[in-house]
């Protein structure tokens, strides 16, 4: 791959282009990420949704370098721009290496979908807050203390003064999503990558971490990629959709685009396929059919032609789909994009 | 139990003043120091061949209100009566395993996790096959037929029966699940968080085949979710809990359209809709802090703290069950409240 460095617009964060992951399972090859590309500018939120397998987690964990040892292949580019004309490339870089160190917990804040397995059971919230501070900021462990008070202050929990050297376990799931995210926020990062953040939590905390989301990232302007597979949350938190199906990026366009005027046949069943509120509820879930293929076996041509109900034999299932642009932000993945019969909303 | 009125005759299963207290154990002699409340005073009916929907956040109670109906539990005060096959009405209350076997067959669960739930070294063929062993009924011959039969009405390929789970899908273990309730040919069918754990395009899909088979069979079902999309699709009539107790009870349509209780109004508005438009006209009810604890709930109303509406009377006097217009509302201000659904 003969990559051209060109610089980044000002604008842009993070850019992926042609991102491939694969894993070696002794049941065969997992191509799990399959030329992958999509951007994050500056002050926007990302959602990227897709069903189990289709490598949206894979995409992430490739950017913050944390892909498991089985990994057979993992190329393409991956550029991170921090601040503007501060390019970094982050592509290629070792999981120890001292670049992507410096970066993790820093410039680029993560949160896990399982608060409890991925804070530590031993440590004090405060404890796991002050080390990420003191490993990335000159600071004495005092201040750190305060700034790790603060950051609990500013996710609204409760007494953080008490809180600060509580336990995980002495904590709600609610309330550790909640330290968690301040655990992200410590060193200010300019990119938070959200995996699957609420898929574990009721209705009415769901509804707490998004607008506390929501809240933060107007405040200090960062970007977020959220990973979701709920297509309500995505509308409720994202600027910009990215749609994934077996380690491709299907289609990607604004929120609105996405769910007003979807452009692929995966989009369109999927919405179709999630009871709304409010509606009549006498029809039947449209369904789509069959399932995710197994990852060792992805279908030739289009990946998704197996399951949709456009597909035209000898050309969906033959020929790779080209990635057709419709406006500046949306762009489909599909030989019938634009020829769809138009969609009753 | 005397004063109970009759079960009618459309109804399946009754539920009055179910309650459920866990102790809490506390020091060296395990002396008990309180206890938890996890079901307190639920009375409801399911009618024959209805879905009825049990929503609420975790530690609600809804779960507990299952497994105490499938006496997993025992109970710790109030009734559960059941139609039988025959027509005749069973107290369950009171019942031992001995007396619950025959009962067993009539009524069933489906699980959450279709990981869990279905153990990795048995077979299909006995995995599904199981409940017709210790039933005794049928031959091993007939027991393999019956277990092929299965399969094919959850859509799953009859030649399946000696595999083993690990060669299936989430949606299609599920579906082995759904195979295994289904082999004594149950009345009734409980399902808790059912497809909460399936991806959106196959939790789709085995709605459609519950429905079908409710079709089929006259199934009668219990669903236990938090998904309230999955709710109002499913459902005929839902039951809202909140800490142990039951605040809102009636018809969906009606229920969602324009809740009485504080809390509906409250869940209902929480729920991320596939709607972006929705966002920027920022109507969400967004709840402060937490459930409350069962162990140690707050007096009046256990929803006072967090609900926008709460007056003095709600922090000192806990709300009876009151009729208005055809549902069940716990609440001293139902009538005065005008609170917002969904829909039109």
């Amino acid at each position: 791959m003969t990559n051209t460095t060109t610089n980044l617009p000002p604008e842009r964060l993070l850019e992926l282009k042609d991102v491939n992951v694969q894993f070696e399972l002794r049941e065969g090859t997992v191509r799990a990420v399959n030329g992958v590309s999509y951007h994050v500018n500056r002050g926007e939120v990302l959602g990227i949704v897709g069903e189990s397998g289709s490598g949206k987690s894979v995409t992430v964990r490739s950017i913050m370098r944390l892909l498991p040892k089985n990994t057979s292949r993992d190329d393409g580019s991956i550029l991170f721009q921090p601040k503007p004309g501060e390019e970094i490339r982050i592509d290629g870089l070792s999981s120890k290496s001292k670049k992507i160190r410096d970066l993790r917990g820093d410039a680029i804040g993560m949160i896990f979908q399982e608060p409890m397995t991925a804070l530590s059971p031993v440590h004090t919230i405060g404890t796991q807050i002050m080390r990420t501070i003191l490993l990335h900021r000159n600071c004495s462990k005092k201040e750190a203390r305060e700034r790790a008070i603060e950051l609990l202050r500013k996710v609204q929990l409760p007494r953080p003064e008490q809180l600060v050297d509580n336990y995980p376990h002495q904590l709600s799931g609610g309330m550790r999503q909640r330290a968690m995210i301040a655990l992200a926020l410590s060193c200010d990062p300019v990119l938070l990558i959200a995996d699957e953040p609420t898929t574990a939590l009721d209705v009415t905390t769901e509804a707490q971490i998004l607008d506390l989301l929501r809240e933060l990232q107007a405040e200090t302007g960062m970007s977020i990629i959220f990973i979701t597979h709920n297509f309500g949350v995505v509308a409720d938190i994202a600027d910009r959709v990215a749609v994934m199906y077996l380690g491709q990026v299907v289609e990607t366009g604004t929120v609105d685009d996405i769910f007003y005027n979807p452009q692929h046949p995966y989009t369109r069943a999927l919405l179709q396929s999630v009871p709304r509120l409010g509606q009549s509820p006498v029809h039947r879930l449209k369904t789509i059919p069959g399932m995710v293929p197994d990852p060792f076996n992805v279908p030739r041509g289009c990946t998704f032609n197996p399951r949709c109900e456009f597909a035209v034999q000898g050309t969906c299932n033959v020929e790779v789909p080209p990635l057709v642009r419709f406006s500046d932000d949306q762009q489909a993945r599909c030989h019938l994009a634009g020829k769809l019969p138009q969609e009753v909303a | 139990m005397s004063d109970m009125t009759p079960v009618p005759d459309d109804v399946l299963l009754s539920v009055n003043g179910l309650k459920k207290y866990f102790p809490i154990n506390h020091g060296w002699l395990q002396r008990q120091v309180g206890e938890v409340k996890a079901v307190d005073d639920v009375t409801f009916d399911i009618k024959k061949g209805e879905t009825f929907g049990l929503v609420g956040e975790s530690g609600s109670g809804k779960s507990t209100v299952a497994r105490l109906i499938l006496r997993a539990y025992t109970l710790t005060d109030g009734s559960i009566r059941f139609r039988r096959a025959d027509d005749s009405i069973t107290e369950l209350g009171g019942l031992d395993e001995k007396q619950l076997r025959p009962i067993r067959s009539e009524m069933q669960m489906i699980f959450q996790d279709p990981y869990s739930s279905l153990d990795p070294r048995m077979r299909l063929l006995d995995l599904i096959g199981e409940p017709l062993v210790i039933q005794g009924k049928l031959t091993k011959d007939e027991i393999r037929d019956r277990v092929q039969e299965l399969l094919g009405l959850v859509g799953l390929r009859p030649e399946y029966v000696m595999r083993y789970p690990h060669a299936f899908s989430g949606g299609q273990r599920q579906r082995i699940g759904i195979a295994r309730a289904l082999a004594l040919n149950p009345s009734f069918i409980a399902a808790d968080e059912a497809v909460s754990a399936l991806d959106v395009s196959v939790a789709a899909q085995n709605i459609n085949l519950l429905q079908d088979l409710q079709e089929k069979f006259g199934l009668t079902y219990m669903f236990i979710t938090h998904d309230l999309g999955m709710v109002e699709h499913i459902s005929d009539r839902i039951g809202v809990m909140y800490v142990g107790r039951m605040v809102e009870l009636g018809d969906t349509a009606e229920i969602f359209r324009k809740p009485l209780h504080p809390y509906t109004e409250a869940l209902l508005s929480a729920v991320p809709q596939p709607d972006p438009r929705r966002r920027k006209e920022g109507k969400r009810i967004i709840l402060k802090g937490e459930i409350a604890d069962p162990a140690n709930p707050p007096s009046g109303c256990a929803f006072n703290p967090r609900c926008p509406y709460a007056t003095d009377l709600c922090r000192t006097t806990i709300p009876a069950l009151r009729e208005i217009s055809g549902r069940q509302v716990r609440c001293h201000h139902a009538e005065e409240l005008d609170l917002t659904g969904v829909g039109e």
